[in-house]
C-alpha cells in the first residue's frame, strides 16, 4: 500500500501552497485533485482555441509576496505584471485608479479638489488598518478560548500591540471594522463617484452592499499588501504572466522540485480512521493511500460532510457545520474577443484600462444589487469587474485579439422560482453584455464566445459548496479566530491529523496562500518536519 | 511702514486666468472654488460663469431691429470657438510644468531635474557651487510656484484662521506675513507654512503639502471661504544679500523699506507684483506673487536687471541646502503630516518639531490647544533637530547613533560650502539630545573601488548654523548705482 507522510486534498492555490511547503520541509507529499486540470476555481481552459482564461477566477491572480519568496517561485517562472488598479465607468465618464500618487490626486481632483486631499488621510487609515491585519493573516489563529500557553502568549501580543496605538487609533480601527462602506466612506469623500469607485473595489466577491453594516472593513482588502513607502497611489493590480493558471504551474513546479508527487484525476470519497486520526484517504475507484497527516483543501462543508461517515465526526458538529455559511455571490462570463473593445469615454492610452472595467455606477445601484441578491433575483443593476487581461499580458490570445474575464457580482446560487436555467444565464449575460455595450459601442460584434457560468456551475465543476468562491461568508462571525467557527480555529479539525488547508479557514479570501501555508507549517510540525 | 498702495488690493485675477491657468493644476472650473458656508458674493468676483455667459452674447447680438435667424444663416461663426477644451487626461503627463518652466529650462545647463509636489523643478541649474555663491554673496532667483497657494476669505476669514492654526492671528496686519502650524485635535501637526494677510479678511496660506480637506472641514460653521489658488498664481523666491539691489533696480521701488514678514503691492512696468520678504533661507530675501501670465517676463526682467550684481537662477537642490542650512523641517520630508504618519508615532506635536514659537497656548481657543496644553508638560517623544557632523566632504548617511545604538535618523542631509561641514535636520530620541549625550552617524567613503566606513561625531545645534545679520535689517541693504 501507498504510504505518504502527507496527503493534500485538492489542488486548489490553498491546496498546492500546502502541498510545496511541506515538500520544502523534506515531507513526502502526494496531493490529489478530482479534475483532470489543477487550479481549482483557478483552472485554465480554453474558451475558443488560442484564447486562455482562469475558469472561475474572479481577478484575482496573485499570491502573497511571502509566499512567493519562501516557495522561489520566481525560479520556478513565476513572472508578475503590475498594472494600474482599473478604471469604473459610469454614464458621461470614468473614475480611474493610479498607483503614481500624484496623477491619482489629480484624477480624484477632476471629481472634488477636497477628495484629491482627503485621499491622504483615507490611505493612511486603511494602512494603519492592514498593518495591523496583516500579522494576523501569515500565522494559524489560534481559538482564544483555548488556553494553551502559546494562544495566550499570541492573543496578549496581538492585544498589546492593538492596545498600544492611542485611543484615537484605537477609534479608527473600531470604525473601520463595524462602519458600513458607504457610512466610513462619507468621513473622507464628497463625490458619489469616488465613493463608488472605492466601494466597488471592496465589495467584489461579497454578499454585502455598500450600506451593509461592517462593509467597511472590505476596504481593506487592496491594502493588504500595499506598503506604506510604495508611491502614495491607489494599490496597484498585479497580473501574473500567463494568467493565474501560471501561479498553479510555478507551485506544481516547486512540488516537484521538492519530491513532491500529483496526481490528478484522483477523487477522494472517505478519510479512512483510526482511533479518531486521520491515517489516510479512498479514492473513487476503491484504491486506499495512507498518510500521516490528511490536508484539505476542500472547504469546510465539503471536506465533514462529504469525505466521513457523520456517525465519526464529534456530537453536534455535523449539525454545526452545517450551519456554516456558504453562498454563491459571483457569475463569471468568459468571452474572447476578435478586436480590443473601445471605451469612448476614456481618453486614448490610459494605463489604468489595463487594470480592469468596472461598471458601477453609485452606491445606490450596488445597494440595488444587493437587495436583488438577498431577493434571490438575478441582479438588475449587476456589478460589473471586466479584466481585459490580453491587453497586458499578449500571450493569452491571438495576435490582436483578446480574452476578456467578467465577474458578475450580486448573483444568486438559486433563484426564488426555481434553478438557474440555459435562458436565465443568457439573460444575464444580455443584461452584462448590454451593460458593457453601454459604454462601449461594437463590443457586441467583437464576442466571437462567451460562456457564462453561474454559483450552480461552480459547484458541480470546483466542488464549491453553493459556489461561494469565498468558502464561506466572509461576514466577522466567519473570520480570524472565528473561521471556520469558534471551536475549530487555526486549521486543526476535531479530527486529530486532519488539517483544513482551504479558504474554508482563517484567513480566507483575504490572503489566498496563507491558509495552505499556515497549515502545511502545523502538518510539518506535526511530522516533526522544519516548517 | 505703510507706504502708499499703488495696486488693487486683491490678489484675485480676473477669472479667465483661473481658467486658462487650468493646465497647471487640472481642476474643473469652478471646482477651485468651494464654498464652505455660504457667504455674501460681493467680496470677490467669482470665476465660474466667465466663458459660459461670454458664449450667447457672441452669438446673439443684442439689436432689436434684425431678423435674427437670417443673421444666424449669414454669420458663419465656428462653433469649435466656443467649445471648451478638453482637459488633459491626469495620466498625460506624470509631471506638471510651471508657468514659469520654459524660462526656466532656458537656464539650465545641466538638465538635472526633479519633482516639487507633482511639478517639474530643476535641481541644479548650473551647479551647486555657482548656485550658492550666488544665494550667499549676490542674488539667487528661483521658481517657488508649485508651492500650496489657498485664498481664505469672508466675513469670518480672522476667526477662522485664528482657530486654525496655533498663534494669535488676530494680531496679523493687512500686508504682513508670519510663520504658523497647524494641528489637528490631538495636537499633532497637520503642517505648516506662511500665513500673508492680503486685505481686511482676505488672507493667503502658502504650504508645502496640500490640505484642503483639513481647512474645508476647519471651516464648517464659518463664514469663510476657501479655495486653492496654486494655479492661479505663479512664485518666484529671489534671495541673498543683494535681492533687494536688485528688486530696486527692477523697478520695485523703495523694496527695501520693507521690513522682514512684511509685503507690499508694487507696479512693475505695467505688471502688478506682490512682494514679501519672506523665505526660508536665513538670510535678506524676497518672495514674488504674480499672475502666471506676467511671470515669464519678472523672470526675464530679473535675470536682466539682476546680472550686474551677480543674480543667478538657482534649483531645487540649493533650496534644500539653505533650508538645513538655517535649521527648517520640510513637511514631508523631515516630518510626516498628522493625516500622512501612518505610523501613529510618526506624528509630531510642535514642539517636537522645534516650533514651540508658533504655539502660543494662552491664545484664544484653537484645534488642538488643550491637547497640546497636555503634551507641553509631557517629555517628547521625539525632537526634531539640526546636526552638525565635522567632516570636511560631504557624506551621505542616515541612521544617527548614540552610545552604540540608533537614537534617530537623519532626514534631510547636505553639505555647507561655507562652513566647510555637513548639516542634517534629523530625527532623535530626547535622551540623544540631552547634553552629555555622545552622537555620531556611520558613513561610507569611496575612493575609487576602495570603501571604507567612518565614523563621525556629530553635535546637536540649539540654533541655526547660519545666521545672518542681513535677515533683520532694516531698510534692507542696497547697492544703487551698481
Amino acid at each position: 500500500m501507498e504510504r505518504h507522510d502527507a496527503i493534500v486534498i485538492g489542488g486548489g492555490l490553498n491546496g498546492l501552497t500546502a502541498a510545496a511547503y511541506l515538500a520544502r520541509a523534506g515531507a513526502k507529499v502526494l496531493l490529489l485533485e478530482r479534475n483532470a486540470v489543477l487550479g481549482g476555481a483557478d483552472a485554465a481552459y480554453d474558451i475558443a482555441p488560442g484564447f486562455q482564461l482562469a475558469r472561475y477566477n474572479l481577478g484575482v491572480s496573485t499570491l502573497p509576496s511571502r509566499i512567493i519568496s519562501d516557495l522561489e517561485l520566481g525560479r520556478h517562472g513565476l513572472r508578475f505584471l503590475r498594472v494600474d488598479g482599473g478604471i469604473s465607468l459610469f454614464e458621461g465618464g470614468y473614475i480611474a485608479s493610479y498607483r503614481d500618487g500624484v496623477v491619482h490626486r489629480r484624477e480624484l481632483a477632476r471629481f472634488s479638489l477636497k477628495d484629491a486631499d482627503a485621499w491622504t488621510r483615507f490611505r493612511r487609515d486603511l494602512l494603519r488598518g492592514a498593518q495591523q491585519l496583516r500579522p494576523l493573516l501569515a500565522r494559524p489563529l489560534a481559538d482564544p478560548s483555548r488556553f494553551s500557553l502559546g494562544t495566550v502568549r499570541r492573543l496578549l501580543n496581538t492585544v498589546s500591540r492593538w492596545g498600544a496605538a492611542e485611543a484615537d487609533a484605537l477609534h479608527d480601527l473600531t470604525r473601520l471594522w463595524t462602519l458600513s462602506c458607504a457610512d466610513f466612506l462619507d468621513d473622507y469623500f464628497e463625490s458619489d463617484a469616488v465613493k463608488a469607485r472605492l466601494a466597488s473595489d471592496a465589495l467584489i466577491g461579497t454578499a454585502l452592499g455598500p450600506r451593509a453594516p461592517t462593509s467597511a472593513r472590505y476596504l481593506l482588502g487592496a491594502f493588504i499588501e500595499e506598503t506604506v513607502g510604495a508611491s502614495a497611489g491607489a494599490p496597484a493590480r498585479n497580473l501574473a504572466v500567463g494568467g493565474p493558471t501560471a501561479i498553479v504551474h510555478a507551485l506544481v513546479s516547486a512540488i516537484e522540485a521538492h519530491g513532491g508527487t500529483i496526481r490528478t484525476e484522483a477523487e477522494v470519497t472517505d478519510v479512512l480512521m483510526r482511533e479518531r486520526a486521520a491515517r489516510g484517504v479512498v479514492l473513487a475507484n476503491g484504491e486506499e493511500i495512507h498518510g500521516q497527516t490528511i490536508l484539505s483543501d476542500l472547504d469546510l462543508k465539503r471536506t465533514f460532510l462529504a469525505l466521513f461517515r457523520w456517525k465519526e465526526l464529534p456530537e453536534g458538529f455535523v449539525e454545526k457545520v452545517g450551519r456554516f455559511r456558504m453562498r454563491g455571490v459571483s457569475a463569471k462570463i468568459n468571452v474572447a474577443l476578435d478586436g480590443a473593445p473601445e471605451f469612448p469615454s476614456v481618453p486614448a492610452g490610459c494605463p489604468a484600462v489595463l487594470g480592469g472595467i468596472r461598471i458601477a455606477n453609485s452606491l445606490d445601484d450596488m445597494e440595488c444589487a444587493a437587495d436583488d441578491w438577498r431577493d434571490r433575483i438575478p441582479p438588475r443593476v449587476p456589478l460589473i469587474d471586466a479584466l481585459i487581461p490580453s491587453l497586458a499580458d499578449r500571450s493569452l490570445a491571438p495576435p490582436g485579439k483578446h480574452v476578456m474575464s467578467i465577474a458578475v457580482h450580486y448573483v444568486p446560487e438559486a433563484l426564488h422560482d426555481g434553478p438557474w436555467t440555459t435562458e436565465r444565464k443568457d439573460e444575464l449575460a444580455d443584461l452584462v453584455v448590454a451593460r458593457l455595450a453601454e459604454q462601449s459601442p461594437g463590443i457586441r460584434e467583437r464576442i466571437v464566445a462567451l460562456e457564462t457560468l453561474v454559483p450552480p456551475d461552480i459547484e458541480n465543476e470546483v466542488g464549491l459548496t453553493a459556489g461561494d468562491l469565498a468558502q464561506g461568508e466572509t461576514t466577522l462571525d466567519q473570520m480570524f479566530f472565528n473561521r471556520p467557527m469558534a471551536a475549530l480555529a487555526g486549521n486543526r479539525t476535531p479530527i486529530r491529523d486532519l488539517y483544513l488547508c482551504s479558504a474554508s479557514a482563517h484567513p480566507g479570501p483575504l490572503g489566498v496562500g496563507y491558509a495552505g501555508a499556515n497549515a502545511a507549517a502545523l502538518a510539518a510540525a506535526s511530522l516533526g518536519k522544519r516548517g | 511702514m505703510s507706504d502708499e498702495i499703488d495696486m488693487p488690493e486683491t490678489e484675485e485675477f480676473p477669472a479667465e486666468v483661473e481658467i486658462e491657468a487650468a493646465p497647471m493644476m487640472s481642476s474643473d472650473e469652478g471646482a477651485d472654488e468651494i464654498m464652505a458656508e455660504e457667504m455674501p458674493p460681493a467680496d470677490a468676483p467669482l470665476t465660474e460663469d466667465a466663458p459660459d455667459m461670454a458664449a450667447p452674447d457672441t452669438e446673439t447680438p443684442n439689436t432689436e431691429a434684425l431678423d435674427l435667424d437670417a443673421l444666424e444663416d449669414a454669420v458663419q461663426v465656428d462653433p469649435s470657438l466656443f467649445e471648451r477644451k478638453p482637459e488633459a487626461p491626469p495620466f498625460s503627463r506624470y509631471v506638471l510644468t510651471t508657468p514659469l518652466h520654459l524660462s526656466v529650462a532656458a537656464e539650465s545647463r545641466t538638465n538635472l531635474w526633479t519633482q516639487w509636489n507633482g511639478f517639474t523643478t530643476p535641481d541644479i541649474l548650473t551647479s551647486v557651487d555657482d548656485e550658492y555663491r550666488a544665494l550667499r554673496h549676490a542674488a539667487a532667483l528661483s521658481d517657488i510656484s508649485p508651492v500650496v497657494k489657498y485664498r481664505i476669505s469672508g466675513r469670518d476669514a480672522a476667526v477662522y484662521l485664528d482657530r486654525l492654526v496655533a498663534d494669535n492671528v488676530l494680531a496679523l496686519s493687512i500686508d504682513e506675513a508670519m510663520p504658523v502650524v497647524f494641528c489637528e485635535d490631538q495636537g499633532y501637526v497637520v503642517g505648516d507654512g506662511h500665513l500673508f494677510r492680503l486685505g481686511e479678511s482676505e488672507y493667503r496660506l502658502v504650504t508645502e503639502e496640500t490640505h484642503l480637506a483639513w481647512l474645508l472641514d476647519s471651516a464648517l460653521g464659518f463664514q469663510v471661504r476657501v479655495e486653492d489658488v496654486s494655479a492661479t498664481l505663479a512664485a518666484m523666491s529671489l534671495q541673498g544679500p543683494l535681492s533687494a539691489s536688485v528688486l530696486a533696480a527692477a523697478g520695485f521701488r523703495e523694496i527695501e523699506t520693507l521690513r522682514p514678514f512684511a509685503a507690499r503691492w508694487f507696479d512693475v512696468g505695467g505688471m502688478p507684483a506682490y512682494a514679501s520678504r519672506t523665505g526660508d533661507t536665513g538670510g535678506l530675501g524676497y518672495e514674488l506673487w504674480i499672475d502666471p501670465e506676467d511671470a515669464p517676463m519678472f523672470w526675464v526682467r530679473l535675470l536682466d536687471r539682476g546680472a550686474p550684481f551677480g543674480l543667478a537662477a538657482t534649483g531645487f537642490k540649493l533650496r534644500e541646502l539653505a533650508r538645513v542650512e538655517a535649521g527648517i523641517p520640510r513637511a514631508g520630508r523631515d516630518y510626516l503630516g498628522a493625516f500622512a504618519a501612518v505610523d501613529p508615532a510618526d506624528a509630531s506635536t510642535p514642539f517636537e518639531l522645534g516650533l514651540a514659537a508658533l504655539v502660543d497656548l494662552d491664545a484664544a481657543h484653537f484645534t488642538g490647544r488643550d491637547a497640546l496644553r497636555r503634551a507641553k508638560g509631557r517629555p517628547p517623544r521625539h525632537l526634531v533637530v539640526s546636526l552638525a557632523l565635522g567632516f570636511p566632504e560631504a557624506i551621505e548617511f542616515g541612521a544617527v547613533h548614540c552610545n552604540g545604538r540608533i537614537a534617530g535618523i537623519a532626514t534631510s542631509t547636505a553639505f555647507s560650502r561655507s562652513l566647510g561641514i555637513n548639516l542634517a535636520v534629523a530625527r532623535l530620541e530626547p535622551v540623544s539630545v540631552a547634553a552629555g549625550a555622545v552622537l555620531n552617524v556611520e558613513a561610507e567613503l569611496r575612493d575609487g573601488f576602495s570603501i571604507r566606513r567612518v565614523s563621525v561625531p556629530a553635535r546637536v545645534l540649539t540654533e541655526p548654523a547660519l545666521v545672518l545679520a542681513s535677515r533683520h535689517a532694516v531698510p534692507a541693504p542696497l547697492i544703487s548705482n551698481y
